[in-house]
């Protein structure tokens, strides 16, 4: 198939991907909790509703600002499975969440700046560790594209058992779950009121939603190119992750910026740069 | 061509000595602006009779020999050091200048110096184009800059004693002996041009002859000497060895361990030049010089005079013990200013740590040497040169309107100064956002470095995916300090009408070749970058850039995304269109919050600077330390013949 189809499919379909991730979340979560949950398309249903409110837009910048998250968080989804060269997408995907944090930091509120700013940081901490990925991806098996990992002899997750690792720490802070989600928050009692959402309402909250719906669909697709030679087997290890993830969620409490970023840099240089150390000593 | 070239030289030349004469402020504002484009036109018709790509050498015209001039301005030169560092009471600076001096007049009256090839002195091929285009253009816009800026400058601070008839004397001296290093091939005249731009830089930085400038000032000048003393070195070595002094000769190919010393040599130059660690700390210094000239010798072009002979040298120490060192000191500078990039708050310091992470990377890709590499060095030298040079040249600007260089104080720049936001915006997007500060020329450099074998491929991939998320931090907080919005007052909006057309003709230049060589990029790389990448390493018909539509068209949004939004914006009529969330305190004027009995109190925000997690001190210390430690072993290496 033309690898633009997947491009467009990936657009249209990773918001409902995400949602029904969202869904799910939501009601595992409830259960952790005893709590029964609500219905499995309510993430649909606070979109619609999102989106017919009114947006209160502190300066004309915010709404512009969050359609290039959307837009480029959609793009970066889109190159990714339309077969981009990896390492470039790992650029895009950067500059993606980089407009989240200046929608926030042009308020001059000092709770959506310190949300940013701890986005920021989290932005700085997990960035290291995605070049660092598809860099090693595209080091087992030769390829330069999505789908050329695909296509590849060569199985990825035996040989980057240490990124792969890796990759379960750091995708708890993309997929914004505690302990290190620490600039937004979806609990009231948190000190940052709502971190860098906190002056976004309306369809600009329901940008930074859709935007996170692309975000899940992505790292569900850097999952894939770990089992290479399995889409069924890279969704249901996914799946394994976002478990873990939820489970960890509910029973910790958030962490300190400073300790988000000094572990996440660890474990950057540690499990996945030893890693691509072996892979290249090994080769 | 060699008259063409001659002109390039001496044109600046004369008109700095000119400039000298000229107290009147009009008439000086004349004979800039019409040297200028004299310069820019010259150096536009010498990259255009280049004709088909090939290599040219040749001599002077119509029989004009360098007889004894070289020495003559070695020993004037170190006259006037000699004069500073006594009326300054300096030992460091006469110990060098006067070792340098002792070489040249030992090879000369010993009558070593071997017969010159009098067809041979200049070299120009495609790099020398890309560099003298670069000189040509963009030293022209900086020097017209400066005739606003310097006036607003002298405005802003009365205490400074005014010199501007020096000052712009130096910008043109500086631009006619950097058109001579960019295409010079026998070793020696290039040296000489190498000490001239040193020496300018020396005095430009301690312009306001203040103790402070003045100390800054002789850090650059020890270390570049040192760096002069190494090239000297270095052409004692190749004379004694009976080596060739033909810079083309000596890097055609792979060297012989019997070039490699004179070479380390040549490096250890480079490297001082180009301010890479441990000699990073002179560039912090030269901050302190007018913003122009951070624009035009500390960011676009001398400084890249290092990272030029490093380029040169590629297929020579390629693949040798002390490449790969040069390579891993390049490297490791970027990874440890970008790092310590993070906690500076001084603006100009935040643009040279970029600066110097930037050129690390040159020396990175220089050091490693391929054609890829070699393609991403030119490449970086090209968008940098545009970008940093309108950035420093807008937070020139800036820092004459609002006295400080302080990132915290650009707060709200947008709605103050919404044309100088849009074009600050251009040259951060240039720099980090778009295709070249980082997206393609990283990229290739990751596929580069995947290529190579061992644990340097591994550590090379670590340090750059390490590097380059520092530097999104850094432009991340400055593009939250811009973009930030406020009501503004009629005083704040008429502000920005009282910047000099001088400033705007310049700025509004530069933004628009950033725009233009991002919007003409696979041109540049299948003309003029590629061919000088193959050319350089003998390569065949490698595609190292294939910059997909979508890719280019990706970059020209991202590009072109926040500026035309920032100018958009700027036009609103209501920047403050509601109040932010004060926890449900009253908010006035988009800034003030009121509190709990009755007072109100400005919001001020504060970007972090990850304090009590990154020491920048710290960090630039061991860097400096763990870099001198390799140079050393780099040195050795190279003296050793590996």
């Amino acid at each position: 198939m033309n690898p633009i189809v997947y491009a467009v499919l990936f657009v249209l379909l990773a918001p409902v991907f995400g949602g029904l991730l969202a869904g799910i979340d939501r009601i595992a979560s409830a259960r952790m909790q005893s709590r029964v949950g609500p219905p499995l398309l309510q993430p649909f249903y606070d979109l619609g509703k999102l989106l017919q409110k009114d947006a209160r837009q502190v300066n004309p910048l915010v709404e512009p600002l969050l359609l290039g998250h959307v837009g480029f968080m959609a793009a970066t989804g889109a190159m990714l499975v339309g077969g981009v060269d990896l390492i470039f997408v790992a650029f895009v995907f950067a500059l993606a969440a980089l407009f989240l944090v200046l929608a926030a930091g042009t308020v001059n509120s000092p709770y959506s700046f310190t949300g940013a700013e701890r986005e920021l940081v989290v932005l700085l901490a997990a960035e290291p560790f995605f070049i660092l990925m598809l860099a090693a991806i595209c080091k087992v098996t030769d390829a330069s594209s999505y789908q050329g990992v695909l296509s590849s002899a060569v199985m990825v997750a035996p040989k980057l058992p240490g990124v792969l690792l890796a990759f379960t720490f750091v995708a708890t802070i993309k997929l914004r779950k505690s302990p290190f989600d620490i600039s937004t928050s979806h609990h009231a009692h948190q000190e940052l009121v709502s971190g860098l959402t906190s002056d976004m309402s309306g369809r600009l909250l329901a940008y930074v939603e859709m935007a996170h719906w692309y975000e899940s669909a992505i790292l569900a697709s850097f999952v894939i190119l770990f089992f290479n030679w399995s889409v069924p087997l890279g969704l249901l290890a996914f799946a394994v992750i976002y478990a873990a993830e939820v489970l960890v969620d509910n029973s910790t409490s958030r962490a300190k910026w400073q300790l988000v970023l000094r572990s996440t840099w660890a474990v950057t240089l540690l499990l996945a740069g030893g890693n691509v150390l072996a892979l290249f000593l090994l080769k | 061509m060699s008259s063409l070239i001659v002109f390039l030289v001496a044109f600046p030349l004369v008109i700095g000595a000119l400039l000298l004469g000229v107290h009147s402020g009009k008439l000086r504002n004349v004979i800039v602006v019409l040297a200028g484009l004299i310069v820019a036109g010259a150096s536009i018709v010498t990259a255009a009779t280049f004709g088909n790509g090939n290599a040219l050498f040749f001599g002077l015209p119509n029989g004009l020999t360098l007889g004894q001039g070289l020495l003559v301005v070695e020993v004037l030169m170190a006259a006037f050091v000699l004069f500073v560092s006594i009326q300054n009471r300096r030992v460091l600076a006469p110990i060098l200048v006067l070792g340098q001096l002792a070489i040249s007049f030992y090879l000369e009256l010993a009558g070593k110096m071997p017969e010159i090839d009098a067809g041979r002195l200049f070299w120009f091929d495609r790099l020398s184009m890309v560099m003298v285009l670069i000189i040509g253009i963009i030293g022209t816009l900086i020097c017209i800059h400066s005739l606003g800026y310097m006036r607003d400058y002298h405005r802003s601070s009365p205490m400074i004693k005014g010199r501007r008839t020096a000052f712009f004397c130096l910008l043109f001296v500086f631009l006619g002996s950097m058109f001579g290093l960019v295409v010079s091939n026998y070793l020696p005249l290039m040296l000489v041009f190498w000490e001239i731009t040193t020496l300018c830089s020396f005095l430009l930085i301690g312009y306001t002859r203040t103790e402070e400038t003045i100390g800054y000032a002789f850090d650059a000048l020890n270390m570049n000497m040192l760096g002069g003393l190494a090239f000297s070195g270095a052409i004692l070595l190749l004379i004694n060895g009976n080596q060739t002094l033909d810079l083309a000769k000596l890097t055609s190919g792979p060297a012989s361990a019997a070039l490699l010393p004179a070479l380390a040599l040549l490096c250890l130059a480079g490297l001082t030049k180009a301010a890479q660690m441990p000699f990073s700390r002179w560039l912090l210094g030269a901050m302190y010089a007018p913003s122009p000239t951070s624009a035009l010798l500390h960011s676009s072009t001398m400084v890249k005079a290092g990272v030029f002979l490093l380029l040169r040298l590629s297929p020579a120490i390629a693949g040798s013990d002390l490449g790969t060192m040069v390579a891993f000191i390049g490297m490791l500078t970027f990874l440890f200013v970008s790092l310590v990039g993070l906690t500076e708050q001084n603006t100009k310091k935040v643009l040279a740590y970029s600066t110097i992470g930037s050129l690390g990377l040159i020396v990175g890709c220089a050091g490693l040497g391929s054609p890829e590499l070699i393609w991403v060095g030119v490449m970086i030298i090209i968008f940098h040169a545009l970008a940093k040079g309108l950035l420093f040249l807008v937070v020139g600007t800036i820092e004459n309107r609002f006295y400080t260089k302080d990132m915290e104080n650009f707060d709200t720049l947008l709605s103050r100064l919404p044309l100088v936001s849009a074009l600050a915006l251009v040259g951060i997007a240039g720099m980090f956002i778009a295709p070249f500060g980082v997206v393609v020329a990283k990229w290739t450099a990751i596929r580069a470095f995947l290529e190579i074998p061992g644990w340097q491929g591994a550590a090379l991939l670590v340090i750059m995916a390490f590097g380059s998320s520092f530097t999104i931090f850094y432009w991340g907080k400055l593009l939250i300090k811009v973009l930030s919005m406020k009501s503004v007052t009629e005083y704040e909006r008429s502000i920005q009408k009282r910047i000099s057309s001088f400033e705007w003709i310049a700025e509004i230049a530069l933004a628009a070749g950033v725009l233009a060589v991002t919007f003409f990029l696979a041109a540049i790389s299948e003309q003029v970058v590629g061919p000088f990448a193959l050319a350089t390493f003998k390569g065949t018909s490698q595609s190292f850039l294939h910059v997909e539509p979508v890719m280019l068209a990706t970059m020209i949004v991202a590009v072109l995304f926040l500026p035309v939004l920032a100018l958009w914006a700027s036009r609103h009529e209501n920047y403050n269109m509601s109040d932010f969330y004060a926890a449900g305190r009253p908010v006035t004027n988009g800034n003030v919050v009121g509190m709990a009995l009755g007072g109100t109190r400005a919001v001020t925000l504060r970007n972090y600077y990850l304090e009590g997690v990154v020491n920048g001190q710290l960090v630039f210390r061991a860097g400096t330390t763990i870099c001198a430690a390799l140079l050393i072993a780099a040195l050795a290496a190279g003296m050793v013949g590996r």
